[in-house]
C-alpha cells in the first residue's frame, strides 16, 4: 500500500497514545498527535514516535468533547486518517468529529489496509460473530482504535510542537456539575491469567460463595455472563465477559452454568483453554470448549473445590 | 417531556447461520428489537410517566420494519406511537446513514429529548446517537446511566471508565443510555393486547426529503476462523466422572 500523507491521533487518555501513534506510523511517515495538556505531554508523544505535536492548552471549563471544534479545525479538509482511542469519551468525540469533517467514521477498527482514497477498514459485527470490512470513499476517515490493535514503537521521533488555543464551543453544551471516582471493584479481568465464570446456572446469590471458593482454590478471578451482572446484579459490571463487557485473554477459563451464546463467547476467543460445566449437553459452549462435563454445577462445585484446595 | 426513543430492528443473532465460506446467512433469522435499545425505550417510558409526557418510538430500516410482531413488541413496551422510515436502500445501513435518516425524521416530530441505546446488537458501532446529536446541532451525551428530569434540562449521570460525571444537559438533547441503566420490563398481557391499537406512521425517504450520502460501504462480512477446540466432553456427574473431569482440568491448568 502507498503511505498516506498524514495521520492524526487523539485520545482523552494519555496511555492510549503510544499504540495510536504506532498505528499512525504504519500508515504514514507523518504522525501528528493532538494532545490536551502541558509540554511534558508533547515530550511523551515524541518519545512514542509522533513527528509533530499540536498542543492544546487545557481549559478547566471544558469537557473533553468540547475540544471537538478545535480538532475539526486542525484536521481541516486534506485527506487523512484520524485515529482516536476507543474510550467512551473517545467514541463520542470521534462520532461528532466525523459529522463536522463530513468524514466516514469506523468504530473499534481491527485492521486498516489499502491506499489513500480507497482504504479498507475492518471491525467486528454481530457481537463478534463476524468481521465486517468497509471500503471508505471519503477523503477523511475517523477511526476509533481499541487496546492491542497496534504495538507501540520502540523508537521515538522528533519534530515541531505547535501550540493551539481551544476553539470556543458553538452549540449548546452540557456542563459537568460533579465528578466522582467510580465506585466498585478495580478488578481487571482482561489481565487475569485464570478465570472462573458463572452464568444463569447459578440459582441464588448466596451460592456465589461456592464460586468464589472454587476461584480461590484455583487462584483465579471470578467472572460472569451478562445476566449475572446486569439484571441479577450479583457481581459488578467489570466482571462480565462478552460483547459489551470484558475480553478475557486468560490461559484458563472455567465456565460454570454458562450456555455459551455468541455474545458471551466473543469475550473468550483469546483464551488458551476453555473448560465448561453445564447440565444441558446441547449447550453451545461445548462446541467451543477444550474440556467439558455435562452435569449439575452444584454437584461439581464442591468436588472441584476439594480437589484443588 | 416529549421523548423520541430510537430503536433498531435487527436479525436475532441466535438464528444467524455461518455458511461454509464464512459468510453469514441472515434470511432465516427472526426480527427483534436490538437488545440495547430496550433500555432506551424503558428509560423513555419511565421518564415520560414521571413528567406526564409522551414517547414516540422511531425506527429506520428496510424490510425488517414490516415485521408486525416486532412492531407490536416495540409498542407493548410503553411508547404511545411508532414512526417508521423504511426504504430498501436502508438494508444494512451503516451508522452515518441511519443517523441522517433519524435526524430528518426527528425534525418532523416534536421532541425535548431523544434516547438511543448504547449500540446496536448487529453493528455495535456506538456511533448513531452521537452522530444524530451532532447532525441536529444538539448536546449529545453517551454512557448515561441515570436521568433526572429538570426545568428545561435533564441532570444525568454518565458512567465512564474510571469515573462518574454528573452533567446538566440543556434540552433538547440526545442521550445514549447504558445497558445496565435499567431493567426493561416484560410487557404485560394487557400491554401486548393494547399495542395493536396504538398508531403507527410510516414515512418514506421522499417524505423526509432525505438522501443520505454514502462515505463508506460494507464490502464483506465474514466469520473469523475459530480456534479449533479439543471438545473433550464427559457426560454425567457421578463421582468417577467428576474425578476424570478433575484430571482434564489439571491438563487445562498447565
Amino acid at each position: 500500500m502507498t503511505k498516506l500523507a498524514n495521520v492524526w491521533v487523539f485520545s482523552d487518555m494519555a496511555d492510549r497514545y503510544p499504540e495510536l501513534i504506532a498505528g499512525g506510523a504504519s500508515l504514514s511517515d507523518s504522525v501528528s498527535a493532538i494532545v490536551v495538556g502541558g509540554p511534558e505531554c508533547a515530550s511523551k508523544a515524541f518519545a512514542a514516535g509522533a513527528t509533530k505535536v499540536y498542543l492544546i492548552a487545557p481549559d478547566a471549563s471544558f469537557m473533553v468533547e468540547d475540544y471537538t471544534p478545535t480538532l475539526a479545525k486542525l484536521v481541516g479538509s486534506d485527506p487523512a486518517v484520524v485515529l482516536i482511542g476507543a474510550t467512551k469519551r473517545g467514541k463520542a468525540v470521534a462520532a461528532r468529529l466525523s459529522v463536522r469533517l463530513n468524514a466516514a467514521a469506523v468504530s473499534e477498527v481491527s485492521a486498516i489496509s489499502g491506499d489513500a482514497g480507497a482504504l479498507n477498514i475492518s471491525h467486528m459485527v454481530y457481537g463478534g460473530l463476524a468481521v465486517g470490512t468497509e471500503k471508505v470513499t471519503s477523503p477523511l476517515v475517523v477511526c476509533t482504535v481499541g487496546n492491542g490493535v497496534f504495538e507501540p514503537l520502540t523508537a521515538g521521533a522528533q519534530g515541531e510542537t505547535v501550540n493551539v488555543a481551544a476553539e470556543a464551543p458553538t452549540s449548546p453544551r452540557a456542563r459537568c456539575v460533579e465528578r466522582r471516582t467510580k465506585q466498585g471493584s478495580n478488578v481487571d479481568l482482561g489481565k487475569a491469567k485464570r478465570v472462573v465464570a458463572v452464568g444463569r446456572g447459578l440459582k441464588a446469590k448466596e451460592d456465589m460463595a461456592q464460586i468464589t471458593a472454587l476461584a480461590n482454590a484455583l487462584e483465579a478471578e471470578v467472572g460472569c455472563s451478562r445476566p449475572i451482572a446486569e439484571g441479577e446484579n450479583w457481581l459488578e459490571r467489570e466482571r462480565y465477559v462478552g460483547v459489551t463487557g470484558v475480553q478475557v485473554k486468560a490461559d484458563f477459563y472455567l465456565a460454570m452454568g454458562i450456555s455459551g451464546q455468541i455474545q458471551h463467547m466473543v469475550g473468550v476467543t483469546g483464551v488458551k483453554n476453555i473448560v465448561a460445566v453445564n447440565k444441558d449437553k446441547n449447550a453451545p459452549i461445548f462446541q467451543q470448549a477444550d474440556y467439558g462435563l455435562v452435569g449439575d454445577i452444584y454437584k461439581v462445585l464442591p468436588a472441584l473445590t476439594a480437589a484443588f484446595k | 417531556m416529549k421523548i423520541i426513543a430510537c430503536c433498531k430492528l435487527v436479525p436475532e443473532e441466535q438464528d444467524i447461520v455461518v455458511n461454509a465460506d464464512r459468510t453469514l446467512a441472515l434470511d432465516k433469522a427472526d426480527t427483534k428489537i436490538s437488545l440495547y435499545d430496550l433500555n432506551a425505550v424503558e428509560a423513555a417510558v419511565v421518564l415520560a410517566a414521571e413528567t406526564s409526557g409522551k414517547v414516540t418510538a422511531l425506527s429506520v430500516g428496510a424490510k425488517r420494519l414490516e415485521n408486525s410482531k416486532a412492531r407490536k413488541d416495540v409498542l407493548s413496551r410503553g411508547p404511545d406511537e411508532l414512526v417508521l422510515v423504511g426504504d430498501p436502500s436502508l438494508e444494512g445501513a451503516l451508522p452515518a446513514t441511519t443517523a441522517t435518516v433519524l435526524a430528518a425524521a426527528a425534525k418532523k416530530i416534536e421532541f425535548d429529548l431523544i434516547l438511543c441505546g448504547e449500540g446496536s446488537s448487529d453493528l455495535y458501532a456506538q456511533q448513531t446517537g452521537m452522530l444524530l446529536g451532532e447532525m441536529l446541532g444538539l448536546p449529545a451525551i453517551n454512557c448515561v446511566s441515570k436521568i433526572i428530569a429538570g426545568d428545561g434540562k435533564v441532570t444525568v449521570e454518565r458512567t465512564l471508565e474510571n469515573e462518574v460525571e454528573v452533567l446538566d444537559v440543556p434540552l433538547p438533547a440526545v442521550l445514549t443510555v447504558t445497558s445496565d441503566s435499567n431493567v426493561p420490563k416484560i410487557p404485560s398481557m394487557k400491554a401486548i393486547l393494547g399495542a395493536g391499537k396504538k398508531p403507527i406512521t410510516s414515512w418514506s425517504l421522499g417524505d423526509l426529503g432525505c438522501t443520505p450520502s454514502v462515505l463508506t460501504s460494507l464490502q464483506s462480512v465474514l466469520a473469523p476462523e475459530m480456534k479449533e477446540r479439543k471438545k473433550i466432553i464427559i457426560e454425567g456427574d457421578t463421582d468417577d466422572k467428576i474425578a476424570a473431569f478433575v484430571e482434564n482440568l489439571r491438563k487445562a491448568l498447565n
